[in-house]
């Protein structure tokens, strides 16, 4: 009983903090703004988030973070439209809802799509965010036990989560994650007084900044990528009717909607997994468990709910690591962090401890942005639908607009903005070589934090032992060394199949040769046929009956 | 061969070109870090100002080589004399051996080691670099364009102003890209508008007044510096 007098004591004092003008104001332009945002394909939440950034610093951290947070979490509903209905994911985490949403579109089944996938999103997102406010307690509990050593590890196991999360590409992955690191040490290091890698250029000796980066590699690195390609041309059909019927479909499966939204938030606490993993593990799931499963991929109404479903429940939990350890988990955390950074707020198990209410106050922000924007969408979308058809190249230019609105406004520099359109061009050829881009962002921020924790942890460490002889500490070691065994397993696995495959004697071969002789076969076989043929209609066997 | 070879949605163009860029600009940086950091006597490992940049550059060359080597490569066809030609090989090595030695022996091992590998670097990407990397590397500096055009518009704003800028700028970078019909070129000066009375009217993010607006007249000119 006292767990909830206390509980709703909590609320009230949290709640209290979003009753203000200001706040609400933000929650409607971050609600609709970011579905707005997620609906357009080409930009996504990082696009908005990065140009948002020095616009958000001026103001109280509780306004600022309500606007990103609210892109962050309603891009996804708004990006299930172009996914559902034109097979383009509006942002890049809705890729797997292309998968059932669009052939459910091919058959006719639009509407349907598109209100499962909000009720779904809908779902994960509640569930999420009710999941972590019973939790808090607990979590305040927990985070306190991170000393430096515990955040270290924690931001290292991040790091390399990030590097091997990303499949195929891991290497790369992992020299742009030093690149992150190097970039971060640049500028004079406060501990020692001393310069690196400044060459003596006095705009480098103050560091390079994150927003600068960010902005380039994701906002105008996007701008070039759209003025670089062309327009595409589609149709829409309207759609009538009311969107209501996916809440009582997706309670027709419970299991699915949970599991899914469960993966989501597990998956969202650990840094560095994020939506992906998480929309793979309970896309998989729904997969195996489920009575259908060859219908997965073709149209499925419980694979669309566990994509949306788990996408959607990743946000509020990948603000536990930002907030309980000031340790981002994503590029769109990362960003955030910089604006509690402006208002020399440091994220950490302090702020689960002391400032509770602010916490809370997050959570419930987030809660009732679904609400809002999910109304917005049974109401809109038809209306929504529509910026579906603004042509890449003006939207293009729209980002180069907005762009500079970002990097000028941080301070007025014009060396800011040559080395923002430096970090826009590497993006673009990042881009144009599908190469990973957010370990950059990472690495340049876990970094910094991995420095500094570790000068401060390895002042109390005398042996090499001493590092993990904390409970919390040995449990991160062990998962990093798990992680990294996983992943050499993966790799070998991939080997010997990649071996199999070389030694295989039933591939294609490409040897000239080869290719002589089967031409010379295949060609004797159609002559063959061509005589057969001929002579066939001679004597023809005959096939009546009488 | 690779583990990204089979992948029909990895584009191969390219690939062999920036993973030489970014290697040998990693190679330099690893190079310069003796100068550009300093060892401290007296303080711990971890501490030192050079271990964090020490990391980040010696893994990203580390790497960087490490994704080069498992790309899919086609080798280029030299000239049948040059395949043909034991001593040609014969000669080219016992140069490049000479050439090491020669740096290692005026610059110091440790200094000649990078400068090795960047020389080793070039050669190898000589042999894997292709027709389709040049195309792509066109490709690459057609951006530059855009980026001058924002560049341009950076520099115009403090001394035309914002919102005459963006005026100016919107539809003509519209034009650019090819779009001729009027409707969309109003849309985008309603969107330059936006833009202008949302960040700057509203929000008041620190745009500096422009040079022109000095020459307007008492409280007119306030309110330019203050809002547009």
């Amino acid at each position: 009983m006292d767990l909830i007098t206390e509980f709703f004591t909590q609320m009230g004092a949290s709640a209290g903090i979003l009753a203000r003008w200001d706040v609400a104001l933000a929650l409607l332009v971050g609600s609709i703004g970011g579905v707005l945002i997620g609906a357009i394909p080409g930009v996504g939440p990082a696009v908005a988030i990065a140009i948002l950034l020095p616009a958000t610093f001026s103001m109280d951290p509780i306004v600022g973070l309500t606007v990103l947070l609210g892109i962050y979490g309603s891009s996804m509903y708004g990006g299930s439209i172009p996914a559902i209905l034109i097979n383009t994911p509006g942002t890049a985490v809705n890729a797997l809802t292309t998968y059932d949403g669009y052939p459910m579109t091919t058959r006719g089944e639009a509407r349907r799509a598109l209100s499962l996938a909000y009720s779904s999103s809908f779902f994960g997102g509640m569930f999420s965010v009710a999941a972590l406010i019973f939790f808090a307690p607990v979590l305040a509990k927990v985070a306190p036990m991170f000393g430096s050593r515990e955040i270290f590890l924690a931001a290292l196991l991040g790091i390399i989560l990030v590097v091997v999360a990303h499949r195929k590409h891991t290497l790369i992955a992992a020299a742009m994650a030093c690149f992150g690191i190097w970039l971060g040490t640049i500028g004079l290091h406060p501990a020692s007084y001393s310069k690196r890698y400044t060459f003596d250029q006095s705009w480098l000796s103050g560091g390079v900044n994150l927003i600068v980066v960010v902005l380039g590699l994701f906002a105008l690195s996007q701008a070039f990528v759209l003025l670089q390609g062309d327009d595409e041309n589609v149709t829409l059909k309207k759609m009538k009717g009311s969107f209501f019927q996916g809440f009582r479909e997706l309670a027709r499966h419970p299991r699915i909607a949970g599991a899914s939204a469960t993966f989501g938030v597990v998956m969202g606490m650990i840094p560095g997994v994020g939506e992906f993993t998480a929309q793979f593990m309970s896309y998989t799931y729904a997969a195996k468990t489920s009575k259908r499963p060859e219908d997965f991929g073709h149209g499925s109404s419980e694979g669309l709910i566990a994509a949306e479903t788990a996408n959607n429940a990743v946000p509020a939990a990948a603000m536990v690591p930002l907030l309980a350890l000031g340790i981002p988990g994503e590029a769109l955390t990362a960003m955030m962090l910089s604006v509690f950074y402006v208002h020399n707020v440091i994220p950490g198990p302090q702020l689960f401890q002391n400032e509770m209410d602010f916490v809370v106050a997050l959570y419930i922000a987030l809660a009732l942005l679904n609400v809002l924007v999910v109304i917005f969408l049974l109401v809109a979308t038809n209306q929504l639908i529509k910026v579906v058809k603004i042509p890449n190249k003006f939207l293009g230019v729209c980002i180069l607009i907005l762009s500079f609105v970002g990097v000028y406004s941080l301070r007025n520099s014009f060396t800011d903005c040559i080395l923002a359109a430096g970090f826009g061009i590497l993006g673009f050829i990042l881009k144009r070589l599908s190469l990973p881009i957010v370990p950059i962002i990472l690495g340049m921020v876990l970094g910094g934090i991995m420095e500094v924790k570790l000068r401060s942890a390895m002042a109390r460490v005398k042996t090499p032992l001493d590092f993990i002889d904390r409970p919390i500490a040995a449990i991160l070691f062990v998962m990093i060394l798990f992680v990294l065994a996983l992943h050499v397993r993966r790799v070998m696995l991939d080997r010997k199949e990649r071996k199999a495959q070389e030694w295989s004697n039933s591939h294609a071969s490409t040897s000239f040769e080869t290719n002589l002789s089967r031409r010379k076969a295949s060609l004797l076989k159609a002559r063959g046929k061509q005589v057969k043929e001929r002579r066939s209609t001679f004597s023809r066997r005959s096939t009546d009956s009488d | 061969m690779s583990e990204i070879k089979h992948d029909p949605n990895y584009p191969k163009r390219g690939q062999v070109l920036f993973a030489t860029l970014f290697l040998i600009c990693a190679t330099l940086l690893l190079a310069a870090i003796g100068d550009q950091t300093k060892w401290l006597k007296g303080k711990a490992f971890f501490a030192q100002p050079r271990f964090w940049p020490g990391i980040g550059v010696g893994g990203m060359v580390l790497f960087t080589a490490l994704h080069y080597w498992n790309l899919p490569r086609r080798e280029r066809r030299m000239p049948r004399w040059i395949r043909e030609a034991d001593w040609f090989q014969w000669a080219e090595s016992l140069f490049w051996g000479v050439l090491a030695g020669v740096l290692a022996l005026t610059l110091g091992p440790v200094l000649a080691a990078p400068f090795v590998f960047l020389v080793a670097t070039m050669r190898i990407s000589y042999i894997y670099l292709h027709k389709m990397d040049w195309k792509e590397a066109k490709v690459w500096l057609s951006v530059f364009e855009w980026a001058g055009w924002f560049l341009a518009y950076v520099v115009l704003v403090p001394v035309l102003g914002y919102l005459p800028m963006t005026l100016v700028f919107a539809p003509l970078l519209t034009w650019r890209m090819g779009y001729r019909s009027r409707r969309i070129l109003w849309s985008s000066v309603g969107f330059g508008v936006l833009v202008v009375l949302v960040f700057k009217a509203f929000l008041q993010v620190k745009i500096p007044g422009a040079l022109v607006y000095e020459y307007l007249p008492g409280t007119i000119r306030n309110f330019f510096i203050l809002n547009l």
